[in-house]
C-alpha cells in the first residue's frame, strides 16, 4: 500500500509517493522547503535572492545550494565548451520567456561568456560583478526534487519514496518503470527504463516545466535554442546531477560529461533516432540498431 | 576505442506484462491510493499525469498513413520535422518523426562517449507498456500540433 500526495509548486505538478500519508506538519516541512529555494532562485520573483543580486550586482550571503548548484554548473560549462552557462538568464527573456512570460520572442542574446568572472561564489557568499540574470533551470529542479527527498526521508520509517517533479523524478526503496515519453507523441514512449534508489530526469527543448520555460533549452553561447537533440533522458545518483546532465546532453561535450560523472543516458536526435550511453540499462522501442565503437 | 556490446536491450520481449503494476522490483508496494489535496500551492487539478492517456484515438478519421511537416517552434524556426502517423480503426498505431539535423558530433567523440544508435524510434503506446510513470515532454508540441492537425484535416477530407 502506498500513498500519493499532489501539488503544484514553482509552476509544476509534484507527486510524491510514500508509504503512508504525510501528515500536515510533514507536509509543510515538505511545502517550506520548496519556498525556500523558490525564494533563493527564482528568477520570476522579483524578491528572490537571485533577482535581486542580479538587478543590484554586489554580494549577499550565499544561500543553501549555492556551492553544490555553481560547482556543477561550472563543470557543465567547461564540458559544453560554454554551452551550459547559470547567466543565461537574460537570454531566456529575450526569447519571451521572461518574468511576466510574455512569450514575445525578440534577436537572441548571448549569455555573458565570461560568467565564471561576473559570478563567484564559497560556501559563505555569492558575488556577482555586473547586471545578469541568473537562471539555475539547467539543475535547479533536479536540486530541489533531491531536497525534498531528504525532508521527506527524514520523516523516518525506512519507507519507499517517490518524488516525481513532472518528469524529474527519485526513487528510494522501490522500483519504477519510468516510459520515456516520445517527444513528438505523449500518449507513447521510446523506451522504458527501470530506477531503484536513483533519480531520473529528462529534458526536451519544448519543455516549460517551470510553467514558465525555466526548461527551455538554449545554447548560452548563442542565446538560440538547440536543435539537433530534441530530448534526453538521464540517471544519476542525484537528482541535480541528472538533471544538468539532461541539460548538457543537448550540447556537443554533454556525453563526455555523463562519462565523467558516470551518469547513463537517452537522447533522441531531431531525425528520430535515439543515441545512448555505454553502460545504458534502458529498454529501447527501435526498429533496429547499430552499435559503433 | 573499443566497447563492449552495449546492455541496451531492444525489442518486445519484456512488454506484454499487463496491469497496472505501481511499483515492482526492489520491494513490493502497490496499489496506491491518490490524494489530491492542497499542498504548497493552489491545486488546479487540471493537469493529470500524460501516464494515464489512452492512445490518441481520432476515430472520425478514414485509415491509412498521413504525414505531415511541421516547423520547430523556435524563433528562428529553422528545422523542420516530417510527422507520418498510421491511422488504424481510427486509432493512431504507429508515429514516425523524420528531421535533418543541423550537425553532429565528431565519429572520433561518437566512438569514446557513445554506446550506440538505433535507427528511428517505434514509439509504444503507453497502454502496452507497464509503467508506472512518464518522464519526457511534448518537444516542439507546435509544431507537431500543427502537423496533426493538417493530418487531421487531410484524413476527414479522405
Amino acid at each position: 500500500m502506498s500513498t500519493e500526495w499532489r501539488f503544484d509548486a514553482i509552476g509544476t505538478r509534484w507527486e510524491i509517493q510514500t508509504s503512508r500519508p504525510l501528515d500536515a506538519a510533514e507536509r509543510e516541512t515538505v511545502a517550506r522547503t520548496v519556498e525556500r529555494f523558490d525564494a533563493a532562485w527564482s528568477r520570476f520573483r522579483p524578491d528572490s535572492v537571485v533577482s535581486a543580486l542580479g538587478r543590484e550586482p554586489g554580494a549577499v550571503a550565499a544561500p543553501p545550494d549555492t556551492v553544490a548548484m555553481l560547482d556543477a554548473f561550472a563543470e557543465a560549462s567547461a564540458a559544453t565548451a560554454g554551452a551550459v552557462n547559470p547567466l543565461v538568464g537574460a537570454s531566456l527573456d529575450a526569447l519571451g520567456y521572461d518574468a511576466e512570460i510574455s512569450l514575445r520572442a525578440g534577436a537572441p542574446v548571448a549569455a555573458p561568456a565570461d560568467w565564471r568572472r561576473l559570478l563567484t561564489w564559497d560556501e559563505r557568499m555569492l558575488r556577482l560583478s555586473a547586471p545578469a540574470v541568473i537562471d539555475v533551470g539547467a539543475l535547479g529542479k533536479g536540486r530541489l526534487v533531491d531536497r525534498v527527498l531528504n525532508a521527506v526521508g527524514e520523516f523516518g520509517d525506512g519507507d519507499d519514496i517517490v518524488v516525481d517533479a513532472s518528469g524529474d523524478l527519485t526513487v528510494r526503496g522501490a522500483t519504477v518503470r519510468v516510459g520515456l515519453e516520445h517527444p513528438f507523441d505523449p500518449t507513447r514512449a521510446i523506451g522504458v527504463w527501470e530506477v531503484c534508489d536513483q533519480a531520473l530526469c529528462a529534458s526536451a527543448t519544448n519543455r516549460r516545466a517551470w510553467g514558465d520555460g525555466l526548461h527551455h533549452v538554449l545554447d548560452a553561447r548563442t542565446g538560440a535554442p538547440v536543435r539537433t537533440v530534441v530530448a534526453t533522458w538521464a540517471v544519476a545518483p542525484e537528482a541535480m546531477l541528472a538533471d544538468a546532465a539532461a541539460t548538457a546532453l543537448f550540447f556537443d561535450g554533454g556525453a563526455a560529461l555523463c562519462a565523467q560523472w558516470g551518469v547513463a543516458w537517452v537522447r533522441m536526435l531531431s531525425d528520430g533516432r535515439v543515441e545512448y550511453s555505454p553502460d545504458c540499462p534502458a529498454e529501447l522501442f527501435t526498429r533496429g540498431t547499430t552499435v559503433e565503437g | 576505442m573499443i566497447r563492449p556490446a552495449r546492455p541496451v536491450r531492444i525489442g518486445a520481449a519484456a512488454l506484454g506484462v499487463a496491469g497496472a503494476i505501481a511499483l515492482v522490483g526492489c520491494s513490493a508496494s502497490t496499489d496506491a491510493t491518490t490524494d489530491t489535496s492542497s499542498g504548497v500551492t493552489t491545486d488546479t487539478s487540471t493537469d493529470d499525469s500524460a501516464g494515464t492517456s489512452n492512445g490518441a484515438s481520432a476515430g472520425a478519421y478514414a485509415d491509412g498513413t498521413y504525414t505531415a511537416t511541421g516547423s520547430y517552434q523556435t524563433p528562428e524556426s529553422v528545422e523542420q520535422v516530417e510527422v507520418t502517423i498510421t491511422l488504424d480503426d481510427g486509432v493512431i498505431t504507429a508515429v514516425e518523426v523524420v528531421g535533418d539535423p543541423t550537425r553532429r558530433e565528431s565519429e572520433e567523440y561518437q566512438a569514446q562517449f557513445i554506446g550506440g544508435i538505433s535507427d528511428a524510434v517505434v514509439g509504444r503506446s503507453l497502454d502496452e507498456i507497464s509503467v508506472s510513470r512518464v518522464a519526457g515532454s511534448s518537444l516542439t508540441s507546435g509544431g507537431f500540433n500543427q502537423a496533426v492537425d493538417e493530418i487531421k484535416a487531410e484524413a476527414a477530407a479522405g
